[in-house]
């Protein structure tokens, strides 16, 4: 029995922190959703760019200086949050500027194309070969009890935990974060109230391409392997945050942890123990979607709406 | 005074037929691989019969689905077991596939009484995952990933084998499922699916009800697409899971759009675009890149496609039907047009 608990608890805590990266794209695109409305359906690709940006300085400089230190490691990461604020900026003007008012339909079809168009642009650029992430975390573990947790696993869930309070701080106290509560209200009042609407955009954008990099950049060595299917992970955060109720940021960081967990103890001990659980590990998800769906289509914390003729 | 049953773009239907018909002598004439240019007309037949059914839930009604290729993977796997392993007439799988894969229809139609948007794409998207996966997990029947071996189709005792015959058979099915689609688009149903496009709180004002009419859009549209499965299956003679991937669902609902939403021969142009795209235009261009670049087949598919896309969302939302639509406005308006209306 012993046994049983401490492999639920060891699959309880990589849940968490596989469920911290779908919490972070979840918070991605929900930041996206609240402000401008459009479902952006490429998050997952903005993440695999970030993770592919990331490496590809990381392996420059360690051809130019030699051995990876740590400061390289910094200087890598500080140019791939340069490159996100960039990409941000030109999704936004790309994506976002054109698709105002369209019908959601053709939004959500230019979302997904623009995943296709960034999967195959990486895929061509980056040639057709696997990568190998070098991370600065390495292999160390470290035990609690019986439970083992990699140094990767704390980065992980702690730089989320950071992430969210960040942006938490920033939504509630400052001036740019209540402007952007105020455009995702209602962006004709809050642009008559002297808000510049398409600068909060542009923001929105830039914010959501860089919570994507961190966790393309966290994902990766996770991954263990770097190539153009990260991106299909991203799909996985939709019903994640469908879970914790779609458009509430404390709703996608709930719903990502308990779908990290859930799929991880599903992918555990209930394949070990049910032989038929084995054929479903990598559909769960979509399962938890369309049961939560059927039974409470506004999730854990989600707003009940109502329909407006 | 036109009659409301009266569809004036129905007289196109015997030049089409006759266009149908003529087209593979024409090719026969013009070029001697007119063999590769078949296979991939038959591959156009039946995607077109599925854009028909696609354009239905998604242009009509406004349903989006984002799964459809699990239908199309419904239709030709129950054939496939149905003819060679129970041993049905392929005329009986004929009636039988789509029904099956129109329940499936009815199945995912069900939550999507609720849910609209966003959540039923995710939905659709869950749908074409979990069937593929089931596909797999019942490898009893479906051989699971391995694929399977389909028999040729008989009908009346002929067996159909040639690029030449499944010409003909699928596009005798094709021409059929354009002028369905066209008479329930303008049929009664058609314009209660387009009052729910618009807006769900007024056509269930206007006593139009929408958990029936729902449910009717997917079942048509499962049933198109089992339709367009059966053909697939037997007339390709292998099916395998890779066969329907959700990028092919993706690739569908482009040629809809490429086409033009809500039109059933936009469906059909935009099939026809983009297969001929792929197939024609796509290989020779992978040619050319390779001298630069070192690419795995589909990912310049996938790149032309998605720019495709988004340039014809942003640049010209209603399609090649739509294109046409404003060039006809213009030449019948032609000395006299307004200026810069129809740039």
């Amino acid at each position: 029995m012993g046994d049983l608990f401490t492999g639920i608890g060891q699959e309880i805590i990589s849940g968490i922190a596989l469920g911290c990266i779908y919490a972070l794209i979840a918070l991605g695109f929900t930041l996206i959703y609240k402000a401008t409305e459009v479902v952006n359906f490429a998050q997952g690709e903005l993440m695999m760019v970030g993770a592919y940006v990331n490496f590809f300085f990381i392996t420059t400089f360690i051809s130019s200086t030699g051995a990876p230190t740590l400061w390289l490691f910094i200087v890598a990461l500080a140019g791939s949050i340069f490159f996100a604020l960039v990409f941000g900026w030109l999704l936004d003007l790309i994506i976002n500027r054109p698709m105002k008012d369209e019908p959601i339909f053709s939004i959500i079809m230019a979302t997904i194309s623009l995943s296709i168009i960034l999967r195959a642009l990486v895929a061509i650029i980056a040639g057709p070969m696997s990568l190998i992430p070098v991370s600065p975390f390495g292999e160390g573990v470290v035990s609690f009890g019986g439970i083992f947790i990699s140094i990767l696993d704390i980065f992980i869930i702690g730089s989320a935990v950071i992430l969210v309070v960040l942006f938490y701080y920033f939504f509630n106290k400052t001036r740019w974060g209540v402007a952007m509560q105020a455009t995702s209200e209602d962006p004709i009042a809050a642009q008559l109230m002297g808000i510049p609407v398409n600068r909060v955009n542009s923001l929105v954008w830039i914010f959501s391409a860089l919570v994507a990099t961190i966790s393309g950049i966290l994902l990766a060595p996770k991954l263990s392997l770097l190539d153009t299917t990260m991106g299909f992970l991203g799909l996985k955060a939709f019903p994640a945050a469908v879970l914790g109720g779609f458009g509430s940021i404390a709703g996608a960081i709930a719903g990502g942890v308990i779908m990290g967990v859930i799929e991880t103890i599903s992918m555990g001990t209930l394949s070990f123990h049910f032989e038929w659980i084995k054929e479903i590990n990598d559909i769960i998800v979509w399962i938890v979607l369309i049961a939560v769906l059927m039974i409470k289509p506004d999730g854990l914390f989600g707003v009940e709406k109502v329909k407006k003729v | 005074m036109k009659d409301r049953h009266e569809d004036e773009n129905l007289h196109w239907i015997p030049v089409l037929i006759a266009l149908v018909i003529l087209l593979p002598f024409i090719i026969q004439g013009l070029t001697y691989s007119y063999k590769y240019y078949l296979f991939v007309l038959n591959i156009a037949g039946i995607y077109i019969i599925l854009t028909v059914g696609l354009d239905l839930l998604s242009g009509y009604t406004g349903l989006i689905s984002l799964g459809h290729a699990a239908f199309l993977a419904i239709g030709a796997y129950t054939s496939a077991i149905l003819v060679d392993q129970v041993g049905i007439p392929f005329f009986l799988s004929m009636l039988l596939s789509p029904l099956i894969a129109g329940l499936f229809g009815l199945v995912i139609g069900f939550p999507a009484l609720r849910i609209t948007g966003m959540y039923l794409g995710l939905t659709t998207m869950g749908f074409g995952f979990i069937v593929k996966r089931l596909i797999i997990a019942l490898r009893e029947w479906t051989h699971g990933a391995g694929g399977l071996d389909v028999s040729y189709p008989v009908i009346f005792g002929y067996t159909i084998r040639t690029d030449w015959d499944n010409y003909y058979l699928i596009y005798f099915f094709a021409v059929l499922a354009v002028i369905a689609g066209r008479r329930i688009g303008k049929s009664k149903i058609g314009r209660a699916f387009m009052a729910i496009r618009d807006s769900e709180q007024a056509a269930e004002a206007s006593s139009v009800n929408l958990a029936k009419y729902k449910m009717l859009a997917f079942f048509i549209s499962g049933l198109f697409a089992g339709f367009a499965g059966v053909l697939f299956a037997h007339t390709n003679h292998f099916i395998s899971t890779d066969h329907f991937d959700m990028l092919l669902s993706i690739y569908f609902i482009i040629m809809v759009l490429v086409g033009g939403v809500s039109s059933i021969y936009g469906a059909v142009l935009g099939t026809l675009f983009i297969v001929l795209l792929d197939n024609l235009f796509v290989p020779l261009l992978e040619d050319w890149i390779h001298v630069f670049f070192n690419t795995e087949t589909g990912d310049i598919q996938s790149l032309i496609f998605g720019l495709v896309m988004f340039l014809f969302i942003i640049f010209q939302p209603m399609g090649l039907y739509g294109m046409w639509l404003k060039m006809r406005i213009y030449w019948k308006l032609f000395p006299f047009n307004p200026r810069k209306r129809f740039t």
